[in-house]
């Protein structure tokens, strides 16, 4: 049998796959957890004990071999540090908590993770099931409250049932439409004895769960006719192109038609930003051209992408001229929010195989061309002021633009939420896939931190720079002691212009400068990054920005540089939230 | 408002009904009357629920949504005329000594409607129909005095050839019977 294990009770030869001479006994719930994930291919748990999960750290203790368990401060932490971790490697992040607070400290995270189509796998302890309903100590109804920001939750309540229900959270967190998992266990599940083998069998279908990968032929066909016959058509790339790891596909499709590509906030660094056809992002304050041509297209092609109301402005507006195809694995995103001519439901790889030999070879060069005098105004208007030095502190674009350059475009950047990360996905220049982790459908605030340890532990042999606010790093901050503990060498870049940033700007640009409650007076960061073991220092001025981005990059520890930026920068382009994408704000 | 009747085959597990019903709370659709039994094969649900809404098109997606659920395996939405319905009401009426006798008779002829259980002050009868029948019925038999009165939620089949559990994943069923 394939991808099986089977640890017989009384077994009376070795097994090579038993890893321990105590797996011959009957294993208790907490041991077969512990075996599971390991037959799982689980490398990494981001975890915090608490009464209710204590026998499964103490079965932990002996699978320390095997996995590599990280002790964040805060079980929001790992929840993102597992959201983080899930993005760079595609495989579901893990994370291991406590009942009661320990299992809602983890609700932003799950939350995050599934509008965000992230796999993550959350193991939670629970009382014991003769006290489930008591309001027993650190009791929580879980299931409860984790049911509407779960792709699935359960509740193993007996020992027996932890390899199969584990095999299916893996199996339905990565498959499909990727999303988080909640499983509740019980702690009587997790001390008694399994009355039968341990038998691990990777879960390869559930039977009332079948996501279509494969499209339909007619629905291809379809799409292909309306990409051969469209004038200007125009390509809109999502997270689903990376979920799918479907870069290569996306490259020859876009280089044998010719199409023009836009990206969103998290399709970024699908198609390398020096692409000739790569016009840019798209959204709220995504680029220029990227947004006013969805308004000039003949056929907009959504590619693994929702319509998210920060992409389309009003959808109302929206390329109500153009004949749309939407390629999609979740049929419930069609027609959700913008109509498809032509849906294509399937997994973006499969789509774009399919795909390929029936689309012409193409050139748009003229169609293409046509955004640049949109690139020309946006350059003129908003780039160049963004990065020009006219100001007495740094600005923001000038500190991500000098990074992209040092980094050569290759860093994992994992960006927090605000105007900080606006400036990241508009200044970098994303060369590699994979590139940029950032909560974009929450818009989870403390976010990168954690998020950036995980990618670190996830893909230790890139570089992981973490793009991060004042505001959001006080919401977080105490993550610095996980980096500092498991020696984790990710860099830390606080853009610190004692606002929240994006909130002040709103109330500049549409609630008449009053700022409410948007000043913070903001500790010493570097002192507390010392604290906690942390070196790092602080640039205020221009001519140091260069060098200290060199002492953070050179640095083999973590490092935490904070950047004095302006107060009172904007973000730019805007697309007032509710207006149509052709209302565009440059200034 | 448009009537809709939505039926729902699912595995038979706990909190499937809760995971069900908060994608009608989130989208601020209330539920007129739902219906849950357990179908001719083992362990799968069927769920009937009716629900008014003036956009066929949110229907639609809430329709999508629900297919989203990991135990729920098919989901169909009707409108009144391409179904047959029915609902079944329980009537708890006074029959104290000296009171206007109840004609039995007529109420099985007109209102198709059968004492199911008598005792000496009162009778139980049973009405079967759609909502408009049942509350017909209702006027009728309230000068006798209701002591307690329940209806049923909706249960529905389609006025289609192939019967809905064909629709169903294919499947090793374990039937009862």
């Amino acid at each position: 049998m394939m991808n099986t294990t089977v640890i017989e009770l009384t077994a009376e030869k070795p097994q090579p796959a038993v890893p321990s001479a105590k797996l011959l006994k009957p294993l208790t719930g907490a041991e077969a957890l512990m075996q599971a994930l390991v037959e799982e291919g689980v490398e990494t748990i981001f975890g915090y004990p608490g009464g209710a999960i204590m026998p499964v750290y103490d079965a932990l203790y002996d699978y320390q071999d095997r996995l590599n368990h990280i002790l964040v401060r805060h079980e929001q932490g790992a929840a993102h540090a597992a959201e983080g971790y899930a993005r760079v490697t595609g495989r579901a992040g893990v994370c291991l908590v406590t009942s009661g607070p320990g299992a809602t400290n983890l609700v932003t995270g799950i939350a995050d993770a599934l509008i965000d189509s992230t796999p993550m796998v959350c193991l939670v302890g629970q009382v014991a099931m003769k006290l489930l309903g008591t309001d027993a100590f650190q009791e929580t109804d879980v299931i409860g409250v984790t049911m509407p920001i779960t792709k699935w939750n359960y509740q193993i309540t007996s020992a027996d049932e932890i390899p199969e229900i584990i095999a299916k959270a893996f199996y339905l967190a990565q498959s499909g439409r990727p999303g988080p998992v909640v499983i509740d266990i019980t702690k009587n599940a997790q001390v008694e004895l399994m009355t039968k083998s341990f038998h691990y069998k990777k879960c390869e279908r559930v039977s009332t769960y079948r996501p279509r990968l494969i499209p339909k032929q007619d629905q291809v066909e379809k799409a292909a006719e309306l990409i051969n016959k469209a004038k200007k058509p125009y390509m809109l790339v999502g997270h689903g192109v990376l979920i799918s790891k479907a870069e290569k596909e996306l490259l020859a499709f876009v280089e044998k038609t010719g199409i023009p590509v836009a990206t969103t906030l998290l399709g970024q660094s699908a198609l390398s930003d020096d692409h000739p056809l790569y016009t840019g992002w798209l959204g709220m304050h995504g680029n220029y051209g990227s947004n006013v041509m969805t308004n000039q297209c003949d056929l907009l092609i959504g590619i693994g992408m929702r319509f998210d109301d920060r992409v389309t402005g009003n959808a109302e507006l929206f390329a109500r001229q153009a004949k749309v195809v939407h390629i999609e694995i979740d049929p419930a995103e069609i027609d959700k929010v913008i109509k498809a001519d032509a849906p294509v439901i399937g997994d973006v790889k499969e789509v774009l195989n399919r795909l390929m030999p029936l689309v012409n070879e193409n050139d748009h060069t003229a169609w293409r061309n046509e955004f640049r005098k949109y690139d020309d105004i946006e350059e003129e208007k908003v780039t160049q002021p963004a990065l020009a030095p006219t100001t007495e502190k740094i600005k923001m674009a000038e500190a991500i633009n000098l990074l992209s350059k040092k980094t050569n475009g290759e860093a994992v950047m994992v960006a927090d939420v605000g105007q900080h990360q606006m400036m990241t996905s508009a200044y970098y220049e994303f060369k590699k896939p994979h590139s940029l982790v950032t909560s974009g459908g929450l818009g989870t605030m403390g976010f990168a931190l954690p998020a950036a340890f995980g990618a670190k532990v996830g893909d230790p042999s890139r570089e992981v720079i973490a793009i991060i606010g004042d505001g959001c790093f006080q919401m977080t901050l105490q993550e610095l002691g996980t980096i500092a503990q498991n020696k984790l060498p990710v860099k830390i870049i606080i853009l610190n212009n004692n606002y929240l940033g994006m909130v002040r700007q709103w109330q500049q640009l549409f609630f008449e400068r009053r700022y409410s409650f948007v000043e913070l007076q903001n500790p010493d960061f570097i002192t507390i990054a010392k604290g906690f073991g942390i070196v790092g220092h602080t640039c205020a001025k221009r001519e140091d920005l260069s060098a200290s981005l060199d002492t953070l990059l050179a640095s083999e520890t973590p490092y935490l540089l904070e950047i004095i930026v302006e107060q009172e920068e904007n973000v730019f382009p805007m697309v007032p939230a509710g207006t149509s994408v052709a209302d565009i704000r440059l200034e | 408002m448009n009537t809709y009747t939505i039926c729902i085959f699912t595995e038979n597990t706990i909190g499937l009904l809760n995971r069900i019903t908060i994608i009608f709370t989130r989208r601020r659709i209330n539920i007129e009357s739902l219906t849950v039994s357990e179908t001719e094969r083992m362990g799968v649900s069927r769920f009937t629920i009716v629900i008014k809404h003036d956009s066929r098109e949110a229907v639609e997606k809430l329709v999508r949504q629900i297919r989203k659920i990991i135990e729920v395996m098919a989901v169909f939405g009707y409108l009144n005329d391409e179904i047959v319905s029915n609902e079944i009401a329980l009537f708890k009426i006074a029959t104290p000594l000296g009171s206007k006798p109840l004609d039995i008779e007529y109420i099985n002829k007109n209102f198709n409607a059968w004492v199911v259980y008598w005792q000496l002050d009162y009778v139980v009868i049973e009405k079967t129909g759609s909502e408009k029948q049942i509350f017909e019925f209702f006027s009728y038999i309230k000068p006798h005095g209701i002591l307690e009165f329940v209806r049923s939620g909706r249960v529905a089949v389609g006025k289609t050839e192939k019967g809905l559990v064909e629709y169903l994943p294919e499947y090793e069923w374990e039937y009862y019977l």
